[in-house]
């Protein structure tokens, strides 16, 4: 028996790609990782992206040339795992975030 | 003396059990926080209005017994106070399980109730405020089983479990031929489930 999921919430999005900078370990993660596994648009990147370093959860490391990588900072850690808390809660009582 | 160890040890159980209905509020309130959703804020207000029964009934209980060690005149008095504390008790768990119910529905329902109405159930019923209860309680159940084979995690179990005993109380309650007995008997399975809800808040706070 599947749940059938409708549109993902602001936070999941930002989970979502949070999850894929952790994915890739101290090396970073370059944008096109981070589009393909949250699945969104280039603009939508580039505003959830800006919104993530603000809020200090994400930081971005220049990598030669034009381009950057973005690692989680510790603050971003720790509200990964808060949240996965608060995801597996919230599962349990069927509740979808 | 039997009585009185038993109405002890059926305090006992309220106290822990409204402290445990008391942080699964605090959790949910904070997961509202994180996230904004707001089924949240239904199972955290679900949670804190339990709590609250929970307590006004053991605090309700106390005072019942100073009233009465304060002679004939507080006699009737705290027998007026005991007949508010249990209408109050029933339909504040009532109006508990109907945010669960709320909290706990699927997702994709687009009939829900208007929650005013179900919220006032209780005091239109309340002489069966018990069959209402269970009626309540079967849904919740049955939320939790839909929730259960969709998920199929060890915490969705827990919530199960938790409902399932919780109801099994309330049924208890209702069958038992002895009152004394089965009023024991629903206390225990409503500590049962709050526990195995506890369990689950424990597990949670473990996973890294």
């Amino acid at each position: 028996m599947k749940r059938r999921r409708s549109y993902r919430s602001k936070v999941r999005i930002l989970v979502d790609m949070m999850r894929a900078i952790q994915q890739e370990g101290d090396d970073g993660a370059g944008p096109t990782k981070i589009l393909y596994a949250a699945n969104l648009s280039h603009d939508r990147l580039t505003q959830y992206l800006e919104e993530l370093i603000e809020k200090g959860l994400v930081c971005a490391v220049e990598e030669g040339g034009s381009s950057r990588v973005f690692l989680l900072t510790d603050r971003g850690r720790e509200f990964l795992r808060e949240f996965t808390k608060v995801e597996k809660f919230s599962e349990a009582f069927g509740i979808e975030i | 003396m039997q009585t009185l160890s038993m109405i002890r040890l059926d305090l006992l159980l309220e106290t822990i059990g409204g402290t445990v209905a008391l942080l699964i509020s605090h959790f949910a309130h904070g997961a509202l926080k994180l996230t904004g959703e707001s089924r949240l804020s239904d199972l955290s207000t679900g949670f804190l209005v339990l709590s609250a029964a929970m307590f006004g009934r053991v605090i309700g209980t106390i005072y019942f017994f100073v009233l009465r060690g304060g002679g004939t005149e507080g006699s009737e008095t705290a027998q007026t106070l005991m007949a508010v504390v249990t209408i109050a008790y029933g339909v504040m768990k009532i109006m508990a399980y109907v945010l669960f119910a709320f909290s706990t529905r699927p997702a994709a329902s687009s009939t829900r109730p208007q929650p005013t109405v179900l919220l006032a159930l209780p005091a239109l019923l309340d002489s069966r405020l018990e069959i209402v209860a269970v009626i309540i309680l079967i849904v919740v159940v049955l939320q939790s089983i839909l929730n259960y084979l969709a998920v199929r995690t060890k915490y969705a179990l827990y919530v199960l479990v938790g409902f399932s005993l919780l109801l099994l109380g309330h049924l208890t309650l209702i069958l038992s031929n002895n009152p004394a007995r089965g009023y024991m008997m629903h206390q225990v399975f409503q500590f049962g489930g709050l526990l195995s809800l506890l369990v689950m808040l424990v597990r949670v706070g473990q996973v890294d």
